[in-house]
This record gives structure tokens, sequence and C-alpha cells, in this order.
């Protein structure tokens, strides 16, 4: 299995790349994944990179993701080249339409590549009083219910659970 | 007992050290190798060990108390980036060639590719010209065995020993092994004798250099031995290429020939660069057409092959001969050299992609609510012309905002603006405008106190902005001396006063502020360069703020918005403020809150010239 994380520092990417790891070790995989620090994080666009099964190398090479997670809709048009044929886009997106229209509709469509967008900062507007750094768990969510990974939520609720830093008001 | 654990690289090669009986851990934070010495406390305080654990105010200061510690009879290791190698330069070279009595082991992060960095120098270079063995792991478990053996070969040989992990091995996370035992060790003590073993005088030193050589080279020899770095996986079909693969590299290229299913090329990993166990080397090549060589970021094993006729690397631009070898790099190469060629379709179709739906360029910037935005902004609106040095931390980022004219290196910043200064005066006249250096706090205990005591000696003036957020920021928010927090659970130590500091280095006039009060502030920047330049003196202003991202210090509470009736779109502060929390609206052609980024802070009520952002909560 092997998925890149995209998106902006700041949003809980880091977070999500390790509940999924620990979600690998606890199945007995072997995992490797590289993360970005520093910099990058301080705005910038941001991408994490994860591996379960046997791989040497900690980076996902372009064509060979099984799924993208994408906390922004401008880095997953960037970053859409690391999906192989078949694999799934999960998007934080307000527009589907940019994923439907024109080269990169046809391209999806011709890779047979699965787009699943959810507008996470409108629910988490509408839903949880704007409190947009539950956005990294709620893309966690859309990869439970893509069933892409084969994690069931009561797995992924204890991985996030057990990962969390504390409470979070 | 052990554990599988995902671990960081970095935490993997801190629990090595702990693991390997480390006394005295030292560092200076600096991506990508900063989170490796609080997981040394972190570890030790797990496993109930006594290691010392400090930060440094520099990498010179950390690794001479690492060779102190040694000096003892203890294990001990020293940790920084690669740039911060440079500065602790002087110690590395002098005491590379003394015999050390416990173990010394530096660990040194490169970045290759720069990803937050402003060289990508390859330090396996720095070990060969002190001519000291260096470890190069490709990945997280690899980087902490080649721990314990580091420790093991120092100890053994007396010599200060080298790990070189570089950004893709610190960052990566991996299942790693991990033990609960500790390799016990002896108890301190400072042996004196034989006489000045210790002492690094020419008189004595021609000795040490021999004896130094030696122990290289039997080193190397013990290199050869160890096949659980350097070993040759071989192919099932006669080899084609044979691949010598170091660090990283390593992994990278055995995932790409797994991918394209190449069963016709060889390769040799080296784990040991320095020095190179050359015997092996030399019979891979000897045994192949052609060898390709693999390695970040400097030809440092290759240019250690003697017949290179039959080599392609980076001397000869088979490989590029800057940046770093990401897969679809190495991949390109690959099929190069193996004479495939690359299907680049693809590539035009995302470039088709990106010119359709244009993306929008996301560069990092200081984040909603940082201090050092309105300092900067209040530095620019007293004088707009004025000449901002600035230095290595999150404060470069104002570039974005255009406030700032230079950066170095750490406390680059003060002698800058010291070398312009007298570049005016040599031709007998005082600057053309402001002359400003800025900085941070940590980094003001790292190298700025020095250039500071240099210019009020010589008398130059410049106005120096230390900005003061109580945290070394940009490498994730680590202690320094001037907040006065430790690492080991339970231990205090002692905030150094940044002002105390400066009058210390003999600095008359000082001020202390809040950045977050732009108006008040630019009065007083203008009386600071007034008393610099009429007195020919530096004059300091520390603007003093906690971090709001790493001390997660919430501002008090003022939302804000902007009255589209009185924005004008004049865009002053999107240019000049650049607050991801005030984004241009394309339609309206004004400027509005995105709540999305927006921390509430209320600072940008200051900002704009027409008053069209307003306080939701009243004013100021």
């Amino acid at each position: 299995m092997q998925i890149v994380i995209v998106g902006v520092g700041g949003q809980g990417i880091l977070f999500s790349s390790k509940v999924l790891g620990e979600i690998a070790l606890r199945r007995g995989d072997k995992v490797i994944g590289s993360e970005v620090h520093g910099m990058s994080q301080r705005g910038g666009s941001v991408i994490s990179h994860f591996k379960s099964g046997e791989h040497f190398g900690p980076l996902v090479q372009n064509g060979d993701a099984d799924v993208v997670l994408a906390f922004d809709t401008d880095e997953a048009i960037r970053n859409v080249s690391f999906l192989r044929s078949g694999g799934t886009l999960i998007v934080n997106c307000d527009d589907p339409a940019r994923f439907e229209a024109g080269t990169m509709g046809e391209y999806l469509r011709d890779k047979d590549i699965k787009v699943l967008p959810v507008d996470g900062y409108g629910i988490l507007r509408e839903e949880m009083g704007g409190r947009f750094l539950f956005l990294n768990v709620m893309i966690l969510g859309a990869l439970v219910a893509s069933d892409s990974f084969g994690i069931s939520m009561e797995d992924m609720e204890s991985a996030v659970a057990d990962m969390s830093p504390g409470t979070i008001t | 007992m052990s554990e599988r654990r995902i671990l960081l690289g970095n935490e993997a090669i801190a629990r090595g050290v702990v693991e390997s009986g480390c006394a005295v851990a030292t560092a200076y934070p600096g991506t990508p190798s900063s989170e490796i010495l609080p997981a040394i406390a972190a570890y030790s305080d797990e496993m109930g060990t006594n290691t010392q654990v400090e930060w440094g105010a520099n990498e010179k200061v950390a690794l001479e108390m690492a060779i102190g510690a040694c000096y003892a009879g203890k294990r001990s290791c020293a940790v920084m980036k690669q740039v911060g190698l440079n500065v602790a330069a002087d110690p590395f070279m002098s005491v590379a060639h003394q015999k050390l009595d416990g173990g010394l082991l530096v660990v040194v992060s490169d970045d290759p590719g720069c990803h937050a960095s402003q060289d990508d120098q390859d330090s396996r270079a720095y070990a060969a010209a002190a001519k000291i063995p260096c470890f190069d792991p490709s990945d997280a478990r690899e980087a902490k065995a080649m721990v314990a053996d580091a420790f093991d070969l120092a100890g053994r040989y007396g010599v200060m020993a080298m790990l070189r992990p570089t950004v893709r091995v610190d960052h990566c996370r991996q299942d790693v092994e991990i033990m609960d035992d500790v390799v016990s060790q002896r108890n301190a003590v400072f042996d004196r004798k034989p006489a000045g073993k210790r002492i690094v005088m020419p008189a004595v030193i021609h000795g040490f250099l021999d004896d130094h050589s030696d122990r290289f080279e039997a080193i190397r020899g013990e290199f050869g031995a160890m096949d659980r770095y350097n070993f040759e996986v071989p192919c099932e079909e006669p080899a084609r290429l044979g691949i010598i693969a170091c660090g990283i590299s390593y992994s990278v290229v055995r995932d790409i020939l797994n991918r394209l299913g190449r069963k016709d090329v060889s390769i040799l990993k080296i784990g040991t660069p320095v020095p190179l166990p050359v015997n092996l080397v030399e019979d891979f090549v000897d045994r192949h057409d052609r060898v390709l060589v693999l390695e970040e970021t400097q030809p440092v094993v290759e240019g250690q092959i003697l017949n290179r006729t039959a080599v392609m690397g980076r001397w000869n631009g088979w490989v590029p001969k800057t940046g770093e070898l990401v897969p679809e790099v190495v991949e390109s190469v690959l099929l190069r050299v193996l004479g495939v060629e690359e299907d680049l379709s693809e590539r035009e179709v995302f470039n088709k992609i990106e010119e359709e739906l244009s993306p929008e360029k996301r560069r990092p910037r200081l984040c909603p609510g940082c201090s050092h935005r309105p300092a900067y902004f209040s530095i620019r609106k007293a004088f707009p012309d004025a000449v901002v040095a600035s230095d290595i931390g999150c404060y470069g980022l104002a570039i974005a905002q255009n406030a700032v004219d230079t950066n170095i290196c750490m406390g680059g910043s003060v002698t800058a603006a010291s070398g312009i200064y007298l570049a005016f005066k040599a031709d007998g006249k005082g600057a053309d405008r402001p002359i400003f250096a800025t900085l941070g706090d940590s980094t003001f205990f790292h190298s700025g106190m020095t250039g500071l005591a240099t210019a009020v000696y010589n008398r130059h003036a410049f106005v120096l902005v230390i900005l003061d957020n109580r945290i070394t920021a940009m490498t994730g928010g680590q202690d320094h001396p001037g907040t006065g927090d430790k690492m080991r659970s339970g231990e205090e130590g002692v905030s150094v006063s940044i002002e105390e500091a400066v009058k210390g280095c003999g600095v008359k006039w000082l001020s202390v502020l809040d950045p977050y009060d732009i108006e008040k502030n630019e009065k007083t920047i203008e009386k600071a360069w007034e008393y610099a330049s009429s007195n020919g003196e530096p004059a300091v202003i520390v603007f003093r703020h906690p971090c709001i991202t790493m001390l997660k210090v919430k501002p008090e509470y003022r939302p804000v918005k902007v009255d589209p009736s009185v924005c004008i779109g004049c865009g002053i502060c999107i240019r000049d403020f650049n607050c991801p929390g005030l984004v241009w609206n394309q339609t309206t052609g004004k400027a509005m809150v995105d709540d999305r980024y927006c921390v509430n802070c209320g600072v940008c009520v200051a900002v704009c010239p027409k008053g069209a952002i307003v306080s939701e909560g009243g004013d100021r």
C-alpha cells in the first residue's frame, strides 16, 4: 500500500501519517514513509509519503500511489501524478468540477482514478463551528469510507484516539 | 527484551545513542537534525539513564562539551545539521587527530535538495578531510545499528566517529526494533597520563598525525570486513551494469530495480564511505563493464575510486551534478545508462493540467499571528529605504513582505550590517540610508553576541533588532540560554537575560518593545537609528512576543473584518504585511479576511492606511 498525503503546513498532515503508520504496525505490516519538517511547515506545500509492505525507500514514486489524500485542492492538482492507474484521490474541495473538466478530467478517466471530493471546510464550518483543526480526522474518515486501505472505522478511531496529543478544546 | 515501534529516523538514532550508554549528548537544533536531542532526553527518561542532555548555544559549543566529556572517559555525542558543522569545524578538525579516552560520536544531518538549508554540502567530505570514520545510513533501522557500531569503533580506536544521515533518513518513519538494555560504561575519570596527550601544540603534533593516520588505515581494513553495511546484491542474470549506492540512494535504487523488474543490474552497497573499503570497490568495478555511482550530495566515494574509466557519476555528468537523488531522478538516470527511452508523454499531460488549473504556488511564510511580521512592517514603515540585514531563522521568511535584504549564516546579520556601515565609512561619509540588522533570540546567543561586541568596540552605527519570541522557532521549538528551560524531566536551567548580555557588550541605547504595537513602535525605531547614526555606535531594540505556533500562546481575541466600502484595493496589507489570514478577493478587487487561517490577533488593524481593517470587538 502506498499513500501520499499532500496539503499545506499546519493542516495536520504529520498526524495523519502517524495514524496510518500505527494502523499498519498493529496489522503487523512493515512500514516506511517520509515526512517534511522545518521550513515547509510554515504555510508552504507539505508532502508526506507512506508505504506499507515490502519496500526499501521512504518515497512514493510518481505513478505508484494507491491513494492520494489531498487536504487542499491546489496541492491535489499539483500531485495527481503520484497516483497509479485505478488509484483513489480523496480531496478536500469545494469545487469538484476542477477534477471533472478539461485535461484533468480526461486524465483521471483514462487512468480510471476514483475521485472522492469532500467539502471539508464547508462541513466543518457548518457542523463544527469552524474548528478547522479537525480537517485531518475528517479526511482520515473519508479514507475509511473509500475502503481503499481496508481499514475499519473501529481501527481508525482507536488509532486516532491513541495518537492524539491530548484533549482538544 | 525488544519491541517494534514506528520511529522517525531521528528517534531511531536517539534510541541508539541511549542504548549505547552515551553519557553526555549535546546539540544545537537545525533541520533535519533537530528531533534527535529531545528524543535522547525522552528515551533517557524512559530507560532511566543519567544521560546529560543539553543544548549548546551553538554547534561549536556543543561539540566542545562533548569532547570534554570524552576527555573524562565517557561516551558522548554532539548533534548538528550540515551547516552547523561549519560552525563546529574548528574543534572538529583539531580533535580529529587526538587519541580520545571515551568514545566520541558526531551526528551530522545533511540536507540534499536544500529543503531547509542554505546549501547542500556533503559532510562526508568533512570526515575525509579530518580522516575520521563515517557511517552513511540507508534507513532508520540501519542508522540505529550504525550508532552502536560507531561508538564501539570510536572507543576502540580512540577516534571521533561520524554518523551522516541525510534528510530522508532523518525524517523517514519506519518500524524499528528497540532494546531495553543499555551498554554499561565506566565511571568518569580524567587520566592525566601520558602528559600532554590532549594538548595540540606544534611541538607534539607530528607524532599525533602519524598515529592518527595509522588508526585511519586500520579502520579502513575493518570496514572492508563489515559486511552488514558494505555488501553486494547480485543479480540473477549476467550483469549489464553495476551500481555503487550509498545512503538513501541504496534504498531508492532497490525499489526502482524491483519496479522495473530488472534482473541484470547488481549493486554494491557502501555504508562506510570514509575511509572507503577500496578493495571491495575496486574488485566490484573490475568485474563490471560499466559502474554507476549513486550518492548524495558530492562525489565522495566516486572520487576515491582511482580508475574511473568505467565509472559514471556526478563528476562526468551521468548523474546530475547537484541536487537530491529522488526516485524520479534516479530512474531517469538509470534508464539513460541502460539505453532505455523514458516515456515523457505523461509529463506533458501534467504540464497541461497545471496550465489549465493554475494551482496556487505556496511558499513558506510567517505564521498568522507571528510577531516577526509586525516587527518588520514597523521597520519598513519607519524607513522604507533601509538596508535590513536578516539572519537564519523564521524571520528570513519576511522576504515575502519585501522586508529583508540579506542573509548569510547564523549571526551574519550583525556583522553584515557592520560591513555595510564600513563600506560607506571608507568613502568618508555616513551611510546613505538607515542600516538595520535583525536576528532571533536563539540566533543572538548562537553567534550574534560576538558580532555585537565587535560593533561596539569599533563604533559601528546601525540598529540591531533582536526578535525575541522566547524559543528556537524555525527548527520546531527548542529551548536556548534565553528561555532557561531544559529537556530532561526534573531539570531546571537559568535564563540568560538578552538585555544584560546586550548591555554587557557595551551597548548604551536599548529599548524593549511588543511588536504587536505597530503604531508606537514606528517612533521608537526612528529614535534608535537617530541615536546610532548621530553617536556612531549600535543601538539595540528587543522585540519581545512569544512564538504563536511553538509556544501555543493564543493572542488576545480581536476578530477583524475588512470593510469593503472603505477598502480602496491598494494591496498594502497583502504586499507589505502578507498575513495568510488576509487574502485578495479577485472578484471585488479588495482585501478580505480568510477565516481558515486568521487567528484573530487584530494586529492588522494598524496596517491599513485607510482604516478599512476594523476590529469587530472595538479598537485595539
